[in-house]
């Protein structure tokens, strides 16, 4: 298929929709054809990039998020040229809802650009499935029409799975107005959580929030460094999870020793995460999974310092009590009556609240995926779950693998569906690297 | 540079991979079988075993085998955990360098070529597994003799100067 594959379907415009797009249109090639599917009305946008707030902050420092792998500083020289940032302000969190224009204009000047040629198509709807055929692929549409190419590429990004139980996702239906003083629990304690706050304080609230998880953990915040150089021939690949952390931990404390901060080690080992990840055996990839990614993420996923002041000041002023432990159960009476274990302690803490968020963000099993695509995709056995089920089994290549263990060549994915296989595809410097590596590898 | 522990602990791996999935063999087995000294071994397993390369069984029937299938393995993996990070020359590692007390790093052409040399170390031992390494059959052996042999046997163009002056 590759080097004949013209047309091109990316169902879903988000954020790694778009990116993908981008990256394939720097293609010279006159034959091709790129149709974006968008179910949102903006494009670019997704979850990520959909909220208003301008407190919602993104989580990477503008200088890191050039929707373009090589060209890292575009989205910087964007904002500055706008007059939207100064170059003192560096690093510089931009509000999300400036990025989701950012790649709105991106796009825009792509429809501009390849108006006459024809080679971008954009459609504003709900895709059902996709098809195999023959000579390529058909995506049904909700509206009852449907379009082929030669392939499609899932960038469907972050699942929406429903909310667990009681909880209601913030800014769904469900969230409805709430009296200020009302005491809320919030399901996680990551940057989702974070996210809920900042919302929260927006919106006028003022009473008591519950954040509970597994380990009570808040991610760390970002502080201007280097990332420390490492090579692939000094990470012991392949190992055992305890081996990999002990040799971690000791290069964190040397680095330290030597007045180096924590957060350039870690970032440091951003370019081998994937090689790491694709090394391990599988018991070492379910550990980590289990045990250990909650530690990674709050040191790995950080927030902006401004962010991090605001929730820390917040946890001491007792405004957000931080609660490591599990929901055993939850009785509605008007309010919700719900009752947490401690993993410390074992002691159950009974608290009233009037609603209950799920910001917990965990991915509990891809073939219940709300999106319709992914669902009929496993469903029918023409993909399945990666073997943490946290995604969908995809090869190296992006291809997805069907229920058999058939390697599709004619529907790919990128971004967070591929987790299982780059474990880290969750951010734009990733997933940009992963769209400029997959456009290569289907238009040469 | 690969050890005598890096050549000892590949080719007690190998050993390991030839055996029937699960069954386990007797230190001393390996030890005799690989000349390789059996206390020096008893602390190659015992690393190896802690990067989750071996399991072992302790007791009249204990013995070490492989903890995954070989094909799993690369030989990379192995040759970090015992020998540290893949260089050439102390020198060209980022995490285990080492200053040369007798040169200039920043003019040092052999530093340069060493870091090239590094990345070329990596990709072939990333690539390659116990099993790969395991199944080199000695038609490859006779290959391999045949490249030790090349200078001899290439074209005289190939050939270093010094030798080319010789002839």
């Amino acid at each position: 298929m590759t080097g004949r594959a013209n047309s091109i379907i990316i169902v879903g415009g988000g954020a790694s929709g778009v990116v993908l797009a981008a990256h394939l249109l720097k293609s010279p090639n006159p034959d091709l054809r790129v149709t974006l599917i968008e179910r949102r009305p903006h494009f670019g946008q997704g979850i990520a990039y959909s909220t208003l707030l301008s407190a919602h902050v993104l989580n990477v420092s503008a200088a890191g998020m050039s929707a373009y792998a090589d060209d890292p500083g575009n989205f910087w020289r964007w904002l500055q040229e706008r007059g939207l940032a100064t170059a003192e302000q560096a690093p510089f969190y931009a509000p999300r809802s400036i990025y989701a224009r950012y790649l709105g204009e991106l796009l825009d000047e792509l429809q501009a650009r390849e108006k006459q040629s024809g080679r971008l198509r954009l459609i504003r709807e709900e895709s059902l499935s996709i098809t195999p055929t023959a000579s390529g692929v058909e995506v049904a549409l909700a509206n009852g029409t449907s379009v082929v190419a030669h392939l499609a590429v899932l960038a469907t990004g972050h699942d929406e799975e429903p909310a667990q139980g009681h909880a209601i996702r913030m800014g769904s239906e469900a969230d409805t107005a709430l009296p200020p003083d009302a005491g809320v629990m919030v399901l996680g304690t990551g940057l989702s959580m974070v996210d809920a706050f900042l919302a929260l304080e927006q919106r006028g609230h003022r009473g008591d929030i519950i954040a509970v998880s597994r380990r009570g953990l808040l991610p760390s915040p970002h502080r201007k460094g280097n990332p420390i150089k490492l090579d692939v021939a000094d990470i012991p690949l392949g190992t055992q999870l305890s081996y990999f952390v002990g040799w971690f931990r000791d290069l964190i404390k040397e680095n330290q020793k030597a007045g180096i901060d924590w957060r350039d080690v870690v970032d440091g080992l951003r370019p081998f995460n994937q090689k790491i990840w694709q090394n391990w055996p599988a018991s070492a990839k379910r550990r980590f999974v289990e045990h250990t990614k909650a530690w990674w993420d709050i040191h790995r996923h950080r927030m902006a310092p401004e962010v991090y002041a605001r929730v820390t000041e917040a946890v001491r002023s007792g405004r957000i009590r931080l609660v490591a432990g599990r929901v055993v159960d939850i009785a509605r009476n008007g309010e919700f009556t719900v009752q947490v274990q401690s993993r410390h302690t074992q002691r159950l803490e009974t608290f009233e609240v009037a609603r209950i968020y799920d910001c917990s963000g965990i991915v509990r099993d891809i073939s219940t995926s709300s999106n319709s695509v992914v669902r009929s995709l496993v469903d029918r056995g023409l993909a399945r779950p990666d073997p943490l089920r946290i995604g969908l089994d995809v090869s190296a290549k992006c291809e997805i693998i069907a229920g058999d263990g058939t390697v599709s060549a004619k529907i790919l994915a990128v971004g967070p569906l591929t987790r299982g296989t780059f474990f880290e595809i969750d951010a734009i410097p990733d997933i940009r690297v992963q769209c400029a590596r997959l456009s290569k590898q289907l238009l040469g | 540079m690969l050890t005598k522990k890096g050549k000892y602990g590949l080719k007690a791996l190998v050993h390991l991979a030839r055996l029937p999935v699960g069954q386990l063999a007797f230190v001393n087995d390996v030890a005799t079988g690989n000349n390789i000294p059996k206390k020096f071994l008893d602390a190659i397993l015992g690393e190896l075993r802690n990067a989750g390369f071996v399991q072992s069984r302790k007791g009249k029937d204990g013995g070490y085998r492989l903890a995954r299938p070989a094909d799993e393995i690369k030989v990379g993996h192995v040759v970090r955990v015992l020998d540290g990070p893949l260089a050439p020359i102390p020198c060209a590692s980022r995490t285990q360098y080492q200053r040369c007390e007798d040169c200039n790093e920043a003019t040092c052409q052999v530093r340069h070529l060493m870091l090239e040399v590094r990345q070329a170390i990596a990709e072939v031992l990333d690539q390659r597994s116990l099993a790969e390494m395991r199944d080199i059959s000695l038609d490859d052996l006779s290959v391999a003799r045949a490249i030790d042999d090349l200078p001899v046997a290439g074209d005289i163009g190939d050939l270093p100067v010094a030798v080319k002056v010789q002839a």
